[in-house]
């Protein structure tokens, strides 16, 4: 199969993951390296923890980026309307992700834990909620995608900008595979 | 130039180069008290000097943005300026409110200007950079409403362009955030911590983003590179611009009195800062080497090019140096900030002004596009000699600097700050020279506007 | 055509995907610790990082740069993470 120069969608959205992903990598790093120095208090309050709500939030996002692989097919096939109803299954993966990981948050903050209780807590807060933000602007890009598709805005022959969410909404999912390890499960 | 009412961005023009000259002798003077130190004393304090330093820079840029935006608004927007007369009124204002603050400056003891200016009424006087009177800053509070009135109105009833939005939020911005300059809590650990959302907000934030849509539409203009494929780079810059800036301003609270994480969150954000300066850098050049014609106005894209660089070097390498918490634990407030404040200014917003006022000032004075090639080549002289003045500039402040850091902070055997002073004295009077030949390039920079009034208008070939 | 031989790979991912997951989040109830286990659960992160950048984002069908660009992602974090674990253990 012949290769492409380029990746699918616009090349800016691509510059702009690159740029993500090294905030993200720094931001894992920081993590593992103050842990490095502090392994006791942070496995002591990573069993505080819900790694139920970790594993559900993980499928969530999973499964929405499946979705979206799906709307990117149907638009190549020229079906405008396929695409919308599998943006709007990815939303609302998205939103299920959004309501679990409120739900999380209330858990914390109603036992009174802030950024300031500790460094652990200072790492999981910063790096779940700076996830949380990219989840809803990944989600306002889809739907912004989403509504233009439903009009018709997009074609087998041009689809740009399909391609362009897609590729932001992977680059959500792809973090939190990461994060979701990092902070959750390794000790 | 389009429309007749953009011919107001002249005065503006006019009246920042002005302010430009005045900062730069000011600076001299500044360079000199550090080596001499009784310099001009008592007439003109080191202290006096430097507020004068730096508040001219401050108003010069402010009138450069509005001079910029006079004239690029109402091309954008395909229409004529709301209220020209308007536009022309603020002006004189806001000049004889700056000249006033100024002149107080140097003719009172700052105490009695406080008085006189009835300080205690609504206290604001005293912080760095905020230093002007209550008054004073009521002023700009007016003009800058009275300024975004007619923007906003010009960009209501014309066409809306992705350049004119973002020039709009970056304005209304720097409005918003220079509100905080009125609040002045006692804590002082609140108060600075305020006093950053001005600062930092303008500089790191807003101001960027005024920079950026300057800088889309001078490629727009002389690279005929298509408007969408400059506005999608437009849109991802001031994004990253803002994710990295508004938390980056984290970077100030490094143990001043806030909580801990701040540590964190200001050295990860902001060592990503330079992250959008980087794609300005890339995107200029890319846009240039993708032009679709010629421009005969050399001269403006060097300036333009030369912003995209200057701005990624002093705003984000430099910045970048100090910025992280164990680094700055030992840099701060050393002459490392200083060499950055110098480049960054200098790189990002004296540059975009100075730009915006090649691109447009030939055709405000009567020029079909450019200026005669005579012209441009001294303007070019004067873009390579400040811009070089300022590389060493910077480079011999950040020599002064990591010595100092040595010297006085990280050695076994720290010295007294003024000790290290006499140390590092060799870096200020090569510094203090470099300044005379950055006057001298702001010097033939203004000569430009003189030479080869008579000749022809430089053409694509002849600038080749 | 061009749509099955798209979403026919991804589907299989898409259970790879799940199946990983399930198996780190076993892994994080059963309480195991130690530097081979947190190794081996970065280890399936990783490889999943790699699959979304490969088929999801269609990494796979480009070349050049892009093509290893979220590889190369992976492995510069995964080994500051794996270098950060080993000082500890």
């Amino acid at each position: 199969m012949e290769k492409n120069k380029w990746p699918p969608g616009d090349l800016v959205i691509w510059f702009f993951i690159l740029a993500e992903l090294l905030v993200f990598g720094v931001f894992f790093a920081a993590y593992a390296f103050t842990r490095a120095s502090n392994v006791e208090l942070f496995n002591t309050y990573q069993l505080t923890l819900d790694r139920n709500a970790a594993l559900i939030n993980t499928v969530a996002l999973i499964t929405s980026s499946y979705f979206v692989v799906r709307a990117v097919a149907a638009i190549r096939d020229n079906n405008s309307k396929r695409c919308f109803h599998w943006l709007l299954a990815a939303l609302f993966m998205g939103v299920v992700f959004l309501v679990v990981k409120g739900m999380e948050y209330h858990h914390h903050f109603s036992l009174g834990i802030n950024l300031n209780t500790n460094t652990f807590y200072m790492f999981y807060l910063s790096l779940t909620f700076f996830h949380f933000l990219h989840v809803i602007l990944g989600m306002i890009i889809l739907l912004a995608v989403a509504l233009k598709a439903r009009s018709g805005g997009y074609s087998a022959a041009e689809h740009t900008g399909v391609e362009t969410g897609a590729s932001y909404w992977h680059m959500v999912d792809l973090v939190w595979m990461i994060l979701f390890p990092l902070v959750y499960v390794m000790r | 130039m389009k429309y007749e009412s953009q011919k107001v961005a002249k005065l503006y023009f006019t009246a920042a180069i002005g302010l430009f000259v005045g900062q730069i002798l000011f600076g001299l003077i500044l360079g000199a008290q550090y080596v001499i130190g009784d310099f001009l004393f008592p007439e003109i304090p080191f202290n006096v000097a430097r507020m004068v330093h730096t508040n001219l820079l401050i108003v010069w840029l402010l009138f450069g943005f509005m001079g910029a935006a006079y004239y690029l608004v109402p091309e954008e927007a395909e229409t004529e300026l709301f209220a020209p007369w308007l536009a022309k009124l603020m002006f004189w204002i806001f000049l004889a409110a700056g000249a006033a603050t100024v002149l107080g400056y140097l003719l009172v003891p700052y105490a009695t200007l406080a008085e006189v200016t009835m300080n205690d009424l609504l206290p604001t006087m005293g912080r760095e950079f905020l230093e002007q009177p209550t008054i004073t800053k009521l002023g700009i509070v007016v003009v800058a409403l009275a300024f975004l009135f007619n923007i906003g109105m010009t960009i209501l009833k014309g066409r809306k362009t992705v350049v004119n939005l973002v020039l709009l939020m970056g304005l209304t911005g720097l409005a918003v955030f220079f509100l905080f300059s009125f609040y002045n809590p006692v804590n002082v650990v609140m108060d600075k911590y305020y006093w950053w959302w001005v600062v930092h907000l303008w500089v790191e934030g807003v101001w960027e983003l005024i920079l950026g849509s300057i800088l889309a539409f001078i490629l727009i203009k002389t690279t005929g590179v298509d408007r969408e494929v400059i506005e999608k780079w437009l849109y991802i810059i001031i994004a990253m611009t803002l994710i990295t800036g508004i938390i980056g301003t984290g970077h100030h609270y490094y143990w001043i009195g806030t909580p801990e994480f701040w540590q964190w969150w200001g050295s990860i954000f902001s060592a990503m800062e330079p992250i959008p300066f980087f794609m300005m850098t890339v995107y200029a050049f890319n846009m240039v080497n993708k032009r679709r014609r010629n421009h005969p106005n050399k001269a403006a894209v060097l300036w333009a090019l030369g912003t995209a660089v200057m701005a990624f070097l002093g705003a984000g390498v430099w910045g970048f140096l100090h910025t992280l918490a164990p680094v700055n634990y030992y840099t701060h407030g050393t002459q490392i900030t200083a060499a950055h404040g110098h480049m960054a200014f200098y790189g990002a917003y004296v540059m975009i002004v100075l730009s915006m006022i090649s691109y447009s000032m030939p055709m405000m004075r009567g020029r079909e596009a450019c200026n005669s090639a005579r012209a441009q080549s001294m303007e070019m002289w004067s873009f390579w000699l400040m811009t070089i003045s300022i590389i060493f500039i910077t480079l011999f402040l950040t020599g002064a600097g990591i010595l100092q850091v040595y010297l006085q902070r990280f050695s076994d055997n720290p010295m007294p700050f003024m000790v290290v002073q006499e140390k590092i004295a060799l870096f200020y009077w090569l510094r203090e020279i470099t300044g005379f030949v950055f006057l001298l390039g702001l010097v033939l920079y203004i000569a430009s506007f003189f030479v080869g009034k008579n000749e022809p208008e430089a053409t694509v070939e002849l600038a080749k | 055509m061009e749509d099955k031989k798209f979403i026919r790979p991804c589907s299989i991912i898409f259970g790879l995907l799940l199946a990983l997951t399930v198996t780190t989040w076993f892994i994080g109830t059963m309480g195991l610790s130690g530097l081979q286990v947190s190794l081996m659960v970065l280890g399936f992160a990783l490889i999943k990082g790699q699959l979304i950048g490969d088929y999801f984002m269609g990494l796979k069908q480009v070349s050049g740069f892009w093509r290893w660009a979220v590889t190369l992602w992976l492995v510069l974090v995964g080994s500051l993470i794996t270098y950060a674990f080993n000082i500890t253990a």
